[in-house]
Formats: structure tokens, sequence, C-alpha cells
């Protein structure tokens, strides 16, 4: 009994400064968000309790259900991609072999580059008049003239991914790797005795054993996603006419833009819920799959 | 006795202290000032320390950041002795009051009697005075002389109305396939709003709303302009690009010597010399539907003294200074920026180009609109106004764009 007691005291110690920060650093801003969400407060000052009067405005607003629809849209666009070509850089590159030492280095390069600066590049590189990739498309006549990108949100949807594709892919490659070169060999090279094809083995040995890492990265990679905002804000500005606002580029334009403060706060709590019920849900789906 | 050395010597020692006493109890102010207003500042901020002996320490804060700075800053306690920042937030800031009050300082100062009349509008609340005009800007149209002469054009006439330029873009269209008109940002609210909505105030509308029962886009003036853009939309007298720009091109697009006529502002002629140096170019003011009738967007900066600056009057009598002809000449002119006082327009410094003249006589026949939720309005990505002029010129649905954006604006101003 006494050991127990003591065993769980140690425990306590041993999480309490971890626990003492997420406190501090979450769970207090956290509470001060809800709490302002409660009110009508201004980025000027003064706001008085209103209860949930901004959350029955968020129901009635139709521009945020838009936004978060064409995040969600985004979230299931990108995320495959991401999570795919990085799988398949991965496997081509996790031999640790100087040339695809290189080769993942070079995919990586984009990930350091802040992404606020990687927007900027790809907003001049895609420019209609003097953006070099209009001009190789041009070139390589798969266009016959110089596409205006953001002139459409369809077109500036694709922008936007192909430049974070570029940027990210190389974090997923990374993590895929290290899960790939931590499976032990032996059971690959068993594989391979037993007559298995390549694709078999990458089928039944590897994916199935990286299962883990893979849903992990695909998590943190929608979440990411869900909360997409610099790429937009620098290279669409929202634009055409508020189509391509992601969830929070509304909630920043309504905090900072229109000084609601309080509407704001309303705002990210629901995106808050949506993202946490949805994370719940993939983590669940996952346990599932892994029990059957 | 005591000997002649000895008083020397105390002679040169008091002497030495009161030539450094003044800086020992000199004292040092703050100002934060935004980005886009951060290089003019700076000539007024150096030319005030290099003859003063309490210096000002500048600090330049990106210009989306300045509002939620300076308001969080209010509200903790921890603001600057003076504040610089864009004039369209004087009324949101004079309402919740952050500013103080220099109505007896500013109406007694001689100087501040011929300050632009768009300055002293923008900064007053209440029958009182909170702010004076720091580093302004203004709109101008600029025409390309050269492309003139070579559609055949007069290069020394520039376009007088709306129809005139749309007649004068249609020749230079005609000279090559990569020649265009006219431009404008078309997807930019404020680019538009600093050069667009003049042309419609010029007519006689009123474009912006003060309140929920007050009239928003009155008049023909904004249907006609609307009108004349999109048909120049349509006969492909503006490049595409225009209608995705968000202002990336706003400045620089004119320096490339394929454009005609453009509306932009004073700070492009600077640019224009040192980036386009063979480039022959005019500037007038922006026009309005009928010969005679022209306007300007009066922009630029304001500089306020924030509430609880712990250098207050200090900071009043920088404010003072930068009113008078020194500050305004030697700090603003010299350095080829518009002084806020319209009669200084002529100057020795601005004499050498006629164009820079017409510039800074732009701020004299100018407005700036008093409204609150100017940047819920105007500025946004979604604003009303930039939907209304999309909808209109790209979409060709004029009335329907009116009508639609003076509803929400009205919206917005009853909030």
């Amino acid at each position: 009994m006494r050991a127990r007691r003591s065993s769980q005291l140690q425990g306590w110690l041993f999480t309490g400064p971890a626990l003492l920060f997420v406190a501090l650093f979450v769970l207090v801003p956290l509470g001060q968000l809800v709490d302002t969400s409660l009110t009508d407060r201004s980025l000027l000052g003064g706001g008085r309790f209103v209860g949930f009067d901004n959350y029955l405005r968020i129901w009635r607003d139709a521009s945020f259900w838009r936004a978060l629809a064409f995040t969600a849209q985004y979230t299931i666009v990108l995320t495959p991609i991401l999570m795919g070509l990085g799988y398949a850089l991965a496997l081509l590159t996790f031999d640790n072999t100087p040339l695809k030492r290189l080769t993942r280095t070079i995919v990586f390069v984009p990930v350091i580059i802040g992404l606020s600066s990687s927007s900027l590049l790809w907003f001049w590189l895609l420019d209609e008049q003097v953006g070099l990739f209009n001009k190789l498309l041009v070139d390589l006549h798969i266009l016959r003239e110089p596409i205006v990108w953001f002139v459409s949100a369809d077109l500036a949807f694709w922008a936007v991914v192909i430049s974070i594709t570029w940027k990210v892919v190389g974090f997923g490659m990374v993590l895929f790797v290290s899960g790939i070169q931590s499976i032990n060999p032996d059971i690959i090279e068993a594989a391979t005795m037993d007559g298995a094809s390549y694709w078999s083995r990458v089928r039944l040995v590897i994916l199935p054993l990286t299962r883990r890492i893979v849903l992990l990265t695909t998590l943190v990679s929608a979440i990411g996603s869900m909360l997409a905002f610099d790429q937009f804000y620098i290279m669409t500005s929202g634009a055409p006419r508020g189509q391509t606002f992601t969830a929070v580029y509304w909630i920043y334009q309504n905090s900072f833009v229109s000084f609601r403060l309080g509407y704001g706060s309303a705002l990210s709590v629901v995106l808050t819920l949506v993202i946490l019920v949805l994370s719940a849900l993939q983590i669940a789906l996952t346990a599932r799959s892994e029990a059957a | 006795m005591i000997k002649r050395s000895t008083c020397a010597a105390f002679a040169a020692l008091l002497l030495g202290t009161a030539a450094f006493a003044p800086s020992a109890f000199a004292d040092s102010m703050t100002m934060w000032v935004r980005s886009s207003g951060a290089n003019a500042a700076a000539h007024l901020v150096d030319l005030w320390n290099s003859t003063h002996p309490d210096k000002i320490e500048l600090t330049t804060i990106p210009d989306t950041q300045m509002v939620t700075k300076l308001a969080t800053g209010v509200q903790a306690g921890e603001v600057p002795d003076l504040v610089s920042f864009d004039l369209i937030y004087m009324p949101d800031f004079m309402k919740a009051g952050f500013l103080e009050d220099l109505t007896a300082e500013l109406k007694a100062d001689p100087d501040f009697a011929s300050v632009a009349k768009a300055y002293v509008d923008i900064a007053t609340y209440q029958g009182k005075l909170y702010g004076a005009g720091f580093t302004p800007d203004v709109s101008i149209l600029v025409w390309n002389k050269d492309l003139f002469k070579k559609a055949g054009l007069d290069p020394d006439k520039p376009p007088r109305t709306i129809g005139e330029i749309h007649e004068d873009a249609k020749k230079i269209r005609a000279l090559g396939p990569d020649i265009y008109g006219f431009y404008f940002s078309g997807a930019c609210p404020g680019c538009n709003i600093f050069t667009t909505s003049p042309m419609m105030v010029a007519a006689g509308s009123k474009i912006l709303p003060a309140n929920g029962n007050d009239d928003a886009l009155t008049g023909d003036g904004v249907k006609e302009v609307l009108e004349q853009f999109k048909e120049m939309w349509n006969e492909g007298l503006i490049p595409k690009s225009a209608q995705a720009d968000s202002g990336a091109n706003f400045a620089s697009i004119f320096k490339t010597g394929k454009i005609g006529i453009q509306g932009t502002g004073g700070f492009l002629l600077s640019e224009l010399k040192h980036d386009a140096p063979n480039m022959s170019f005019g500037v007038t003011f922006l026009p309005g539907v009928k010969e005679g009738q022209v306007s300007s967007f009066v922009g630029g900066d304001v500089v306020a003294i924030p509430k609880g600056s712990k250098h207050l009057e200090l900071a009043k009598a920088f404010i003072a200074w930068e009113l008078t002809d020194e500050a305004q000449l030697e700090g603003l002119a010299k350095n080829n920026i518009l002084p806020s006082r319209p009669e200084l327009a002529d100057n020795k410094y601005f004499a050498a180009d006629p164009r820079v003249v017409v510039t800074a006589k732009a701020i004299g026949i100018g407005y700036v609109p008093w409204v609150y939720h100017f940047a819920d309005m105007v500025n946004s990505d979604s604003s009303p106004w930039i939907n209304m002029l999309q909808r209109a010129i790209f979409d060709g649905d004029v009335d329907g764009a009116i009508t639609e954006a003076r509803q929400k604006m009205k919206d917005i101003a009853s909030e």
C-alpha cells in the first residue's frame, strides 16, 4: 500500500512540470477563449456578456460554413497527395546509399523554409506575367498561353495545393523513412526468400508494419491542413470574392479586421471542436482496424 | 586669494557642465510607425533628433499589425509617446478613446490653420481634434507620354474625364498585343478606394455611409465609372492579370512601360524616376465624368498621442514642430515627400519637377471618408466594396453589384 502510494507520488512528481506547462499554456488560454466567446468584446476594448449569441450567429453565418467546407475540401484533397507521394519517396530513398541520402536531403530542404516565404515564392512563380511556372508550361506546350492562376477559386486552390505539396512532402517522407528503416530487415529478407515480389513486400510487409506512423502522420497532416491560413492569406487573399477563405482565415477576418474578438473566439471554439471530433474519429477507426 | 588658474578651471568646469546639462537631463520619446510610412517618418524624426536634445526612438510596426498592437497596447497601458498610423483608422480610435485631445494646442497653432482640410476632418471627433497630418500620400493619374505619342495622341494632354481615359486607352491598345491602355488592380480593395473612388467622388457621388441611417454609393458617378471600367475590360484594354491582382502589381506594372494610363499614388513618382528613368510620364488629377470634375483620395499617416503617453508635453511639442515650415520643407519636401500643408506645394525642392507640385496640390482637392469599420466596408478581402467592383466590372452586373454593396455597407455601418 505504502509502496503503491509512493509510486503514485513519484508519478505525479515526474509528470508535474509537464502538467503545469499544459495548464498554463493550453488550459488557461483555452478557458479565456471560451470566456471571450461568450461576450461581444471588440479589439478596440469594451464588451459585455452575451451568452450564446455568438454561437447562434455562427449557425446563421453562411460565410463561415462555406470557409469550413472549403477547408475540408482542401484537407481531403491534400492529405492523400502528401501521404501517397511522401510514402512513395520514402520507398525510393530509405536505403542509406549516398545518392539516396542526397535525394532525401534535397526533397527535405523546402520543409525548413518558412511557410510565408514559400507562399510568397510560389505567388511570384505562378504570376501570369513574370512567373517561371507559366513560362515552363508554355515552353513545354502544356499551355498555349500563361494562366492567371488566382482569377478563379479552382485554379487558386490547385496553385496552393501545388505549392504546399512542394514544401511539405519531404516531412512525411522523412517520417516514413524512419518507419521503414525500423523494420527488422530479416522480415523483409524472409519475404524475399519466400518469393514475394517487390509490390507484395510493400503491400503485405512494409505497409502493415509502418501503419502506426502512417496514421499518426496522416492525423498531423490533416490537422495542419484544417488550420491552413498563411498560404491562402499570402497567395490568394481569400479571392476571388472570399471563395478561398479557410476557417482560420475567416476567424482572422472577424477578429482583427472587423475587430469582433468575441465572435472570432466563438468561431475558434467551434473549429477546435470540429478538429477534436475528427481527430477522435480517426483515432477510433485506427484502433478498431488494428484490433481487427 | 584664489589663483587665476583655479578660477579658469572652475569657469571651464561650469561651462562644460552647462553645455552637458541639457543632454544629461534630456528625455527620449518612443514612437511607433507603420512600415508603409516608416521611410518618410524617419526623415522627420532624424531632423528632430538632430535639432533637439530630446530624442525620439522610432519603432517600425508591420502595417497589418499596427491596429492590433495599438489597441492591445492602450488597454494594457503599454504605449509609445507618439504613434503614426493609417489615417482611416482615426474614427475608430477616437471613438474608442485611445488618443489624447489636442484641440487647444492645434487650434492655437497658426501652422495648423493651413493643413489640408482632409487631415483636419479625419482627426476631428465630436468637435475635438486628436491628431495631425504627418506623412501624406495622395492618389493621382499617371499617363505614359511615350505611348501617347506613338498612338497619335498629344503627349502633353492628359485625359480629363473617365470617357477620355476610355478613348485614349483604345488607341494605345492598338499599338501591340502586349501594350494596354489602362490598368487597375482588380482584386485590391485598398488600391481601388485610393484611385477608383475619387473618380466617383469627382462625379458627385458619396461612397461610404457614416452610420446605418446614412447613404452609401449615392449619385450616378458610381455607376458611370463602373460602366466605363466594365467596357474597358470587355474590350481587352486592361491586362487579364488585373482581375486577380490583389495589389502586388499596383506599383510595378506602370514601370514596365506597357500601360498607357493608371491611377496611382504620389509614392510612385520617385520610384519611376529611379526604376524607369527613361520613361516620359505625366501626372494629373483623377477625373470624374465631366470635364472639370477632379478629386483625389488623401491618404498616408496621421500622428497622434496615445492615452498613457509618458511624455505628453514633449509629444505635443513634436506635433507642433512637424507642422512648421522647417519640418514640412526640410524634413518632407527635401526628401520628395508631400507636405500636409498644400500652401507649401510650390517650394524650391519641388520646383525642378512640376509633376511633384501637381501631386502636392492634389492633397488640397482630395477627400477622405470619415467612417467607422472602414476595414470591414472597404479593406477586407471580402468587403462589399471589392465585391461590388468585381461583380460590376468582371461579371458585368453593375446595377446588381451597387444594390448589394449599398445594403451590406449600411448593415456594417449600423453595427
